[in-house]
């Protein structure tokens, strides 16, 4: 994930002078995944020892980066990649359960701006796609069977509006406070159940819907030349 | 609208628009699902074996009426276990933990139960020597990628080359399903054996699986089991359904977990009125449940390997003292399918033991009936309550375990590891979660 990240930073820093405007955004993420959460639910059903319930995947802290490339238009067009991690977790009686959930996103983006018209507002339009893994983690270590860490991955399709405001700082650096929405209607994820529940297909679907809504703060290098 | 006013106005509405949305969400999700139930009704579970006693334990922690009514004189079914003979404690009936990745695992680590890998060696009984490993890797047979025919395990290991000196090796892998080669299909055994997720290393209790159950799961609902209690008939057709046993005395319930063998569904021992659906009757006779017995060999000396796997008596040795505390030498004999029906034809402890000792012998020069001291026959074919070892899935079976697990009129629900659809049959922890699986169906069934 570091070496993702670095690589990614060295190339916006290179390839800075071409953009129109280079982003970089902290925010907190609630998520609702309906399968996900009838897993969650249905561990927490099925095992009545269990005094402090598993919480389901909600709050998450996500951290994303966005190129808008030039154009004098009020629509620019852009590449963004985002990462955001929620986790689960319940202590018990000999047992802490710990759920993470590492989310990336790969989208195409869409930046309207028109400073006449609307301030400093902004719109962005983002279709991309969606991955993420999922580890389970038992009394502070790796749940590990056949040698290998229990894990499910998944991989599906999403859309998202953003709405910022921008607010000068400096000469070339902006911030906005954001708000983002985003669906994705299908993501498959054929283990997920497997690593919640340990089981397949009783509880939920090998895919879920996942509803995503997100504020934060966005840096903004523009070039205004 | 001035630039102040505009952001203001904006932030309010953009923060808005996300919180409202995301309090209303969380307001609307539970991490517990089922747990306000206002049931009042009572819910009569048949059968005390691991599914219908996790069913109960279930029940319990919902604070929801019910009673258990078990045919034999014990609750456990095809848990057991068997203390004297040895030093230490024996399962006469499921034995190994199959995987960590499964609710009783959780249960384990939850309890602080002693386990032990199970990691103990094999030794082959092929061309009448006893040999570490076989010509041909018998494995192949599960790493065929293209569609794999829904024929016997039986023809396709011989369709794949394995021919006659294998057949008791083959048979051995049947007898995991607790099958014949002959009958268990060799599309679903390597589609349900690619599809496991439990994991493959195999756990032993240091007590017994039996102990487990008893100390965890029982413990909360042994009042609610009554005990000799052989159901006879059950009558769906009003409001309330009515069930009556061999003694003729009747219970009423709202609602019914169905949690006996396979095989006692196949058979008439339970009449229903109205009538099962054909298509469930023909479901449950599509699904198998072959003859099985566990027979243990006490031995003064341990002369014997680990495992010992492919005699035409039994295809499976196991060295029972793995993963026990005790001394005692005590060599199981695991027989499934054609083995264990040739086995029950005989008609005696005695003529079965000698059997066994007989194929010892001719594998270990004599030093069987040498140091042999007793034996303890523990046969489910001949348990009246049981009649056999586990579920399989047979030629053609195609979704017969779906067909059969349906609930009947929100009022009749199956459960029982031959009712588990997620591949899980044939385990404890496969009959533990259709138990769990059917609270939850019968549950949403009342809130829908
Ligand atoms: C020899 C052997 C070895 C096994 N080894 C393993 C193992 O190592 N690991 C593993 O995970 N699994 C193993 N299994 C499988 C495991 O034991 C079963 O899958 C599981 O115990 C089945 O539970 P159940 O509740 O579905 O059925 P059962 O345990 O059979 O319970 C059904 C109950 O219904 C009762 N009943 C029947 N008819 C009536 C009636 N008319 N009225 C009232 N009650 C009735 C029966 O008496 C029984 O108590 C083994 C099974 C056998 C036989």
């Amino acid at each position: 994930m570091k070496n993702i990240l670095s690589i990614l930073i060295c190339f916006f820093c290179i390839t800075k002078i071409h953009a129109q405007e280079l982003k970089g955004d902290l925010s907190y993420q609630y998520m609702y995944a309906k399968q996900w959460d009838k897993a969650i639910q249905t561990y927490n059903f099925s095992r009545p020892t269990i005094t402090n319930k598993q919480p389901l995947f909600m709050h998450g802290a996500s951290i994303s980066l966005s190129y808008i490339f030039k154009s004098p238009k009020h629509l620019k067009h852009g590449i963004l990649l985002s990462y955001s991690n929620f986790y689960s977790k319940a202590t018990n009686l000999n047992s802490s359960n710990l759920l993470v959930l590492h989310f990336m996103k790969l989208g195409y983006l869409m930046h309207y701006e028109n400073t006449e018209k609307m301030k400093g507002l902004y719109i962005e339009a983002i279709f991309g796609a969606n991955s993420s893994a999922l580890y389970r983690n038992l009394n502070q270590s790796a749940f590990i069977y056949d040698d290998t860490h229990s894990k499910a991955f998944s991989i599906g399709a999403e859309a998202s509006l953003k709405i910022g405001y921008y607010i000068k700082l400096k000469n070339n650096f902006y911030i906005s406070p954001f708000v983002c929405f985003a669906y994705a209607p299908y993501v498959y994820s054929p283990n997920t159940e497997v690593v919640i529940n340990q089981t397949k297909s009783l509880s939920s679907k090998n895919w879920t819907s996942i509803l995503n809504t997100q504020i934060g703060m966005a840096f903004h290098f523009k070039n205004n030349q | 609208m001035n630039r102040l006013k505009f952001i203001k106005y904006s932030s309010i509405l953009s923060i808005g628009g996300m919180l409202i949305p995301s309090a209303f969400l969380s307001a609307c999700r539970k991490e517990s699902i089922l747990d306000d139930t206002s049931f009042t009704g009572k819910v009569i579970i048949i059968g005390a074996g691991a599914a219908g006693l996790y069913a109960g334990y279930i029940l319990k922690s919902k604070g929801i009426d019910f009673q258990i009514l078990e045919a034999s004189d014990t609750y456990g079914g095809r848990l057991g276990k068997v203390e004297g003979f040895a030093d230490y404690p024996l399962d006469l009936g499921a034995q190994w933990l199959h995987g960590q990745n499964n609710i009783i695992g959780d249960l384990i680590h939850q309890t602080n139960t002693k386990i032990t890998l199970d990691d103990s060696d094999e030794k082959f009984w092929f061309n009448n020597q006893l040999v570490n490993t076989l010509p041909k890797d018998i494995n192949a047979l599960f790493t065929r990628e293209e569609n794999v025919p829904d024929i016997s395990f039986k023809d396709f290991a011989i369709q794949e080359g394995f021919g006659s000196e294998y057949a008791n090796i083959v048979e051995n892998i049947a007898g995991d399903s607790g099958a014949a080669a002959s009958r268990i299909s060799a599309y679903w055994k390597i589609t349900e054996e690619e599809n496991w997720i439990s994991g493959d290393e195999d756990f032993k209790f240091q007590e017994t699986y039996f102990d487990f159950f008893d100390k965890h799961i029982v413990t909360s609902i042994r009042e609610h089991i009554s005990l000799n209690t052989i159901v006879n008939t059950i009558d769906y057709s009003k409001d309330k359904i009515e069930i009556t046993d061999s003694n003729n005395l009747k219970y009423t319930a709202d609602k019914v977990i169905i949690a006996v063998p396979i095989t006692i569904l196949k058979s008439s021992d339970i009449t229903f009125t109205p009538a099962l659906a054909t298509s469930k009757t023909t479901a449950f006779s599509k699904i198998g449940m072959d003859a099985g017995m566990k027979v243990f060999l006490k031995f003064s000396t341990n002369f014997y390997d680990e495992n010992i796997i492919g005699g035409s008596i039994c295809a499976a040795y196991a060295d029972e003292k793995i993963g026990k505390t005790g001394n005692s030498n005590v060599l199981l004999a695991f027989i499934m399918g054609d083995q264990a029906a040739h086995l029950t034809s005989l008609g005696s402890d005695s003529a079965i033991t000698n059997a066994l000792l007989q194929e010892l012998d001719e594998m270990y020069d004599g030093q069987a009936t040498a140091s042999f001291i007793s034996s303890y026959v523990q046969n489910w074919t001949t348990k009246p309550f049981i009649r056999g070892a586990y579920s399989y899935s047979t030629v053609g079976m195609g979704d017969a375990r779906k067909i059969a697990a349906e609930s009947i009129d929100k009022k009749i629900y199956f459960a029982g590891e031959a009712m588990n659809l997620n591949g899980h049959h044939q385990t404890v922890f496969g009959a533990a979660e259709t138990g769990y699986r059917e609270v939850m169906n019968l549950l949403n069934d009342l809130s829908s």
